[in-house]
């Protein structure tokens, strides 16, 4: 598979198979991934992984803790809580991903932007040996008891998770809206 | 040629040779790089392609280039939105620095304070419920961009849950 079309055909996988994810490769992807950003302060963004059946039934807990506790939770009866809770408690392993906060803007947006960057990479490289990947931001999940229990440190931010599995089949792609609609070619003399 | 292929080359320095950098690469990479994810799809951004082939553009705001790319973004009431479309234009600049390499262009991934300056960004075409999120410095590179110099030590920070 050539680069473009990796990047093309790589597709966001919500339903994985129960084939195992081994945590060396996941760190061997992200050294990569680090490895495909220019020299950055590797100090600016951290990860904490979940690969094995007690460390995914933490974080699904704690992922759903508020849901369960919210007076909308409450009216949620407690069978299709465990539907949710089995969906995220069958993918095989979590990246959670967190970025170091700064003194300005201006250094917070630059640790976001380069660990969004690297983890692009890294979800191109796992589609590169079959592993797939979503990235989760879920509104419902970001809240004081989950930030806890993943263990967010007061000088960082949240990312985003991204859930590991491999897939038996990949989605249909849905159509993008082309460059060129998107393109304007700047004639003045600013500055 | 494969992404992993890439890996430790991305780090070189960037220096630019004096040539023109065509708009029909840019969009046919550019088209690539798109296919990033994007919540909602809702594909937050847009470009401003600024050539600067007789210099001058943008001095005392950005290092000298061949042409700039203002990688602009919508920006949605929501701040949970807007963190999430500034992620999603990040992996689509990411996708479009690595499909450059492959063409021998460098990519300088650019964020100043200058850009978070509303009337600033006006001057280049920035509308009020939109705001810079990066400008690329673009142009051709000398080959010597595919060395791939020892490999810095690299700490990576990953723990278990
Ligand atoms: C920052 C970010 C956050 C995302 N959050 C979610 C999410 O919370 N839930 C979800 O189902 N998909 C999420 N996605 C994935 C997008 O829905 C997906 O990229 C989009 O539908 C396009 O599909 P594709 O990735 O297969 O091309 C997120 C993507 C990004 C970049």
């Amino acid at each position: 598979m050539n680069l473009s079309e990796l990047i093309r055909e790589r597709r966001s996988i919500r339903k994985s198979n129960s084939r195992p994810v081994e945590q060396e490769l996941v760190v061997e992807l992200l050294s990569s991934a680090a490895r495909l950003q220019p020299p950055i302060d590797a100090g600016s963004w951290r990860v904490v992984y979940a690969g094995t059946p007690e460390a995914n039934k933490r974080l699904v807990d704690c992922m759903l803790a508020q849901m369960s506790q919210s007076k909308l939770g409450k009216l949620i009866p407690g069978k299709l809580l465990d539907v949710f809770k089995k969906r995220f408690t069958d993918i095989p392993a979590h990246v959670i991903v967190m970025s170091t906060v700064g003194p300005d803007r201006l250094t917070n947006d630059r640790n976001y932007a380069s660990v969004c960057g690297m983890m692009q990479n890294f979800q191109l490289l796992g589609w590169e040996r079959g592993l797939g990947m979503l990235w989760d931001t879920e509104s419902i999940i970001q809240h004081e008891g989950f930030f806890k229990g993943i263990g967010l440190r007061k000088d960082e931010r949240f990312v985003g998770i991204l859930h590991l599995g491999y897939y038996d089949k990949a989605p249909r792609s849905r159509k993008r809206t082309p460059a060129e609609q998107k393109w304007t070619v700047f004639q003045g003399h600013a500055t | 040629m494969k992404l992993s292929d890439l890996v430790g080359e991305m780090s070189n320095p960037i220096h630019f040779l004096n040539r023109p950098v065509p708009q029909e690469l840019m969009l046919e990479l550019l088209n690539y790089a798109i296919w990033a994810p994007n919540d909602g799809l809702r594909e937050p951004w847009r470009f401003i392609f600024a050539d600067n082939q007789n210099g001058g553009l943008m001095q005392g705001l950005q290092e000298p280039a061949p042409a700039y790319l203002l990688v602009v973004m919508r920006e949605e009431a929501d701040r949970h939105k807007r963190e999430e479309d500034f992620a999603a234009v990040c992996c689509m600049i990411q996708n479009f620095r690595l499909l450059a390499h492959e063409h021998d262009l460098g990519v300088r991934c650019t964020l100043h304070d200058w850009m978070y300056d509303r009337s600033r960004a006006e001057t280049f075409g920035v509308l009020g419920s939109e705001r810079i999120a990066a400008v690329l410095e673009l142009g051709y590179v000398t080959a010597h961009l595919k060395e791939k110099p020892e490999a810095p030590e690299l700490q990576l920070r990953f723990e278990l849950l």
